[in-house]
């Protein structure tokens, strides 16, 4: 296998175990977690097997091209820090997953928290590992999407709701701005693929919306990084699995952000925009981060804070522009990730198995589970920097960073301060999180008496921890090589020397870390005891920044609703009227622009029968729409003699094959017209019986009729100005000459449908299904007006005479009176099948062809319903018209599928001559499976319309309805 | 193939008379069907269309046909069956609707009931 395949399988491999992961049984958790734990260990394997090409600093390119003239690709390239990345997200992932298996409560449907799971990893592999700024934008916002649904897994939990929707909210918000400072960038650069992007530095930093696609792209990145001021959806999302917290919310989702700033650092920074917008914005992160957590109460709260703390100082470091601290910001960025997911899952342990994640009832658990205790001491130690842990490392690079000066403004004097103070909260906040933990006696006994976890529950962090201790002591020999490839392909010829020791000597930058530790501990000593009676964090609590977001987002929702109430209507009129007069204005801008010009054919004549048809078919039309009001039957038989009119101009004009689709349409649609009709409310012949007809009636009528005059006769002049202009070389040719040579077929009507516009075909009768499940959905519900309810006359009529004789049942009358009719509609079911078929059969070559039987066969089926009565028919006859469409959907698309089998595109028709017995040579062309998926769908459609219709009669409303029990089911 | 200017004398004849005649018997049942007077009369006329009517164009047509293709050409024969077994549906359906609207509103001068 080469490289470039292994890298599409690493991330193609999630998406398909998601989706097999939904179809495991609800209970069917631990081959869940196989199938997860699988899928991520191998994606670790195989990513790792990249790595002697990465390390040499080769970059491996998977590009399957799918729109070469734009640009857009499906490519997928893996480069040092990419590769960082998705290790990350890989082997965090199988932690996590290993760690869910124990975590996740058997009563919870565990398969779809791996689905979500598993396709949320194959997203983050998209956003890490795509080569096109386009397809990067994509996958973000996938993530995002998983983010809201893992968020939310617990959807019974309120709280789960809300944060998921805030999550959502943001950070995709969040991602459109950074869609759009792609696309802008994707122009400056000339291209949206990272190579071109990353080799144009010059062009990017010169363009005059450079300011604009930076501040869109740090948009979107502060906000899935959770800085300030967008921070606030973190907290939320702790309702999440703690599983979720610690994979999304600390190590990979919202270090997305970071990565999109480490990747574009090389064409974005440099400058002082860059350093005025970042720097600041990831430092006031890290301090209000870090004096938030210490006065939270809630475990995961305290950790969440922390996750925004340490992300504000990544940004910090990446703001500052300097190489070195772009190194700093991708160490941290590994290191945060190691013991931030492992605090994460110990305090998902520790929630476990005492029943509270609240640290003022916590307390002495360092009596029950000493090894969590040990594991989780370690991992805070990471986080607060103390000597010998991978945090210290990083740390120490940090403040060795923010002593430097960089812009010579006030930030560098500022900044020093600031870091030390944000680190000696950060140690205060780690003490006060074992200390009360695992020391101090609870309060009150805990709602439940603990004990160590299952050991594989614990072995994850146990994983991390080493990791921690390993990278904390042998820097250089664990950790180095990899971070060296992603340093190098980040800053390329500007990567800095810089050294991984543990021991630089007496220092400033010590100076400072051993301040803080200090400062920390002494914090801790003098205020830790009061910290548990906090209710809010002094000062940044007032933010309110929920408050602010939700007030934001009712104030949204109100506008939308006064927009609505200004500009909607639930009445079809005004609708129709609307989408008229846009059509007309649409239609008249190139006539008032360009003017009108007859063309240059003479005039034919007038054939006096072609012109009596058309008068016929004309004063049809016409009546029907002057009848429409107060005389529906009559219009609608005026309707379909207009169509006949219209079916024989097409015979007239040597297109039978229109000519026969439209009589069957005509057929099908008068008759559902007809059983709608009983349902319309009853006309009011008379509105205004005292007064005269008020003016606004009078104008609207008047502006509706100009409004048909004027498109009716626009269109008139359009088909007159194109029909007396040559016929010049049209793709009509093409289809005439090739429809026999290329898609084998005679009738070149059926073959453009089944095969050179075979995908138009696909859409439409995938919109045909669609408004056909639609109506049925609509009518399942449909409550008709009151005047309608009651039980047409005649049937009542009928009824009481059936009654008032003894030796007769309610419904003889109708019986008898269809006998006969219903006997020889019975006997044409079986004749209209077999013209169907034919239809379908000859459609290649002669008029006929899938949509045209299936709507003969639909024409059956409706024969059926008239004659017999809904009841008997469905007694009798098995019509599932969901299946037809499902069906045919499928039919249809697997044999445009099958065409790639053999190496073709899409819907290609294969062709040949079949020798078949007794019958002889039979012209068979794939095109023909084609037609049958169309043909079931479209009789799946139409029968579905017509089953929703002919319920109706059957179902006995209620005259008078009490109020609705429940208001929202109608919506439902 | 042959077009249907190359029809022989004998046959062009032949289909212009069940042609012409088919068409005519049609539009004295269309003629009909405005000059009589109530349903009931009416709702005869049209049927001199369906079958007479029809009759003499699809005797034309199989003429033509096979002439011109040198082959007996025959499925006129099922247009025919077709409209002979499924036209008096309508005309039951119609007559009866009628005669039951008729009954229900007492109107007069409707045909007797047999019961």
């Amino acid at each position: 296998m080469t490289p470039q395949h292994l890298l599409l399988l690493i991330v193609a491999l999630p998406f398909l175990g998601s989706f097999a992961a939904a179809f495991l049984p609800t209970r069917a958790r631990t081959q869940a977690t196989l199938l997860a734990g699988l899928i991520a260990v191998v994606g670790a394997v195989g990513i790792g097997s990249l790595y002697p090409a990465v390390s040499q600093g080769q970059i491996l390119l998977s590009v399957t091209p799918w729109l070469p003239s734009l640009d857009l690709n499906l490519t997928f390239r893996l480069s040092g820090v990419s590769w960082l990345f998705a290790m990350l997200v890989l082997v965090m992932g199988a932690l996590v997953i290993l760690y869910a298996r124990y975590y996740m409560s058997d009563e919870d449907p565990v398969p779809r928290f791996f689905s979500f799971l598993l396709a949320f990893m194959g997203s983050m592999l998209g956003v890490v590992l795509s080569g096109n700024l386009i397809q990067i934008a994509f996958f973000w916002e996938v993530t995002s999407l998983f983010s809201f649904l893992l968020i939310g897994y617990w959807h019974h939990n309120q709280s789960a709701r809300d944060g998921a929707r805030m999550a959502l909210m943001v950070t995709g918000a969040g991602g459109i701005c950074l869609m759009l400072g792609f696309i802008l960038l994707g122009q400056m650069a000339g291209g949206f693929s990272l190579d071109t992007v990353l080799a144009s530095k010059d062009a990017i930093h010169s363009s005059p919306y450079y300011p604009l696609a930076l501040a869109l792209i740090l948009i979107g990145c502060f906000t899935k990084s959770a800085q300030f001021p967008f921070h606030f959806w973190l907290p939320h999302a702790m309702a999440a699995p703690t599983p979720v917290s610690a994979y999304l919310h600390s190590a990979t989702m919202v270090k997305a952000g970071v990565f999109i700033l480490i990747l574009l650092w090389p064409v974005l920074s440099g400058t002082d925009l860059w350093y005025f917008a970042v720097a600041p914005i990831g430092a006031i992160t890290l301090l209000i981060g870090a004096w938030v957590a210490i006065f939270q109460q809630d475990l995961k709260g305290l950790l969440a804070y922390s996750t925004i703390s340490h992300l504000g100082l990544i940004v910090l470091l990446l703001g500052l522009g300097s190489p070195l601290a772009a190194v700093a910001a991708i160490f941290h960025t590994v290191n945060h990730a190691t013991f931030k997911a492992s605090l994460f899952m110990a305090a998902g342990i520790i929630d476990h198995e005492t029943g509270t994640r609240d640290i003022r009832k916590l307390g002495g658990l360092w009596n029950y589970m000493p090894i969590t205790a040990t594991l989780a001491m370690v991992a805070a130690a990471a986080m607060a920097g103390v000597p010998l842990l991978n945090g210290f490392l990083s740390k120490e690079m940090f403040l060795a960073e923010v002593l430097e000066d960089h812009s010579g403004t006030l930030i560098d004097a500022v900044l020093p301060w600031l870091a030390t103070i944000a680190s000696a909260f950060a140690v205060l906040y780690s003490i006060r999180f074992i200390h009360q933990v695992f020391f101090v006696a609870p309060p009150e006994p805990l709602p439940r008496t603990p004990h160590e976890p299952p050991p594989w529950m614990r072995r994850p962090i146990e994983i991390l921890v080493l990791a921690c201790l390993l990278i904390g002591i042998f820097p250089a020999a664990t950790i180095g090589p990899f971070l060296a490839s992603a340093v190098r392909d980040t800053l390329g010829d500007q990567a800095p020397a810089y050294s991984l020791a543990v021991w630089h000597g007496f220092n400033r930058p010590l100076f400072l870390s051993l301040t803080a530790l200090a400062g920390g501990l002494i914090l801790y000593i003098l205020f830790g005891g009061r910290l548990n009676a906090a209710k809010a964090s002094p000062v940044v609590g007032r933010l309110k920044a929920r408050r602010t977001f939700e007030a934001v987002v009712e104030r949204g929702i109100a506008i939308a609703g006064w927009l609505h109430a200004l500009a909607g209507t639930r009445r079809l009129q005004p609708q129709l009227r609307v989408l008229m007069i846009f059509a007309l204005a649409a239609a008249a801008l190139p006539f008032l622009f360009l003017g009108y010009s007859v063309g240059s054919e003479r005039w034919t004549g007038v054939d006096p029968v072609f012109a009596l048809l058309w008068l016929i078919g004309g004063s049809c039309a016409l009546a029907a729409a002057w009848t429409a009001k107060f005389h529906r039957l009559a219009a609608l038989i005026l309707v379909g003699a207009a169509g006949l009119a219209t079916c024989i101009s097409f015979v007239w004009l040597s297109a039978p094959d229109l000519a026969l689709t439209q009589l069957l349409v005509e057929i099908v649609t008068t008759v559902l017209l007809l059983l709608g009709l009983r349902w319309l409310p009853k006309r009011q012949p008379d509105i205004w019986p005292e007064t005269r007809m008020p003016v606004q009636v009078l104008a609207r009528r008047g502006g509706d009729l100009a409004i048909a005059i004027i498109a009716g006769l626009g269109m008139a002049l359009i088909s007159y100005a194109v029909m007396t202009r040559p016929v010049t070389d049209s793709i009509a040719d093409f289809f005439t000459r090739n429809a026999y040579a290329e898609g084998g077929g005679t009738n070149i009507v059926n073959v453009i449908l089944v095969d050179f516009r075979a995908f138009d075909t696909l859409g439409e009768i995938t919109v045909l299904a669609i408004v056909a499940i639609t109506v049925f959905s609509l009518l399942r519900r449909f409550r008709p007006a009151s005047d309608s309810i009651e039980t047409p006359e005649q049937q009542r009529v009928q009824a009481d005479f059936d009654r008032r004789h003894a030796d007769r049942e309610v419904g003889d009358t109708v019986t008898d009176a269809l006998m006969v009719p219903r006997l020889i509609m019975q006997w044409m079911f079986p004749v209209i099948i077999t013209f169907a078929l034919y239809l379908l059969l000859r459609g290649h070559d002669l008029p006929g062809g899938g949509f045209a039987a299936g709507i003969a066969m639909s024409i059956g089926i409706l024969l059926q319903y008239m004659a017999m009565g809904t009841r008997e028919v469905e007694d009798r006859l098995m019509v599932l018209p969901i299946n037809w469409i499902g069906i045919g959907m499928l039919a249809a698309a697997l044999t445009g599928a099958g065409a790639w089998l053999f190496g073709y595109p899409l819907l290609t028709t294969f062709f040949r001559y079949l020798d078949v017995p007794l019958i002889g040579e039979v012209p068979a062309a794939s095109a023909l499976l084609f037609d049958l998926g169309v043909f079931a769908v479209v009789v799946g459609s139409t029968v579905l319309v017509l089953i929703a219709l002919a319920h109706q009669s059957i179902r006995t409303p209620r005259a008078a309805r009490p109020a609705e029990p429940k208001a929202g089911e109608e919506q439902g | 193939m042959t077009q249907a200017p190359d029809l022989p004398l004998w046959a062009a004849i032949l289909t212009a008379f069940f042609l012409l005649a088919g068409s005519l018997i049609t539009a004295i049942g269309s003629f009909g069907l405005v000059r009589l007077k109530n349903f009931y009369e009416r709702v005869h006329a049209p049927t001199l269309g369906t079958t007479l009517g029809a009759g003499g164009v699809l005797i034309a047509s199989m003429i033509c046909f096979s002439v011109l293709k040198g082959r007996p050409v025959v499925h006129e024969v099922l247009i025919a069956l077709f409209l002979t077994i499924t036209t008096p549906v309508t005309l039951m359906l119609l007559g009866r609707a009628a005669l039951y609207r008729d009954r229900t509103e007492q109107q007069p001068d409707i045909p007797r009931d047999f019961d």
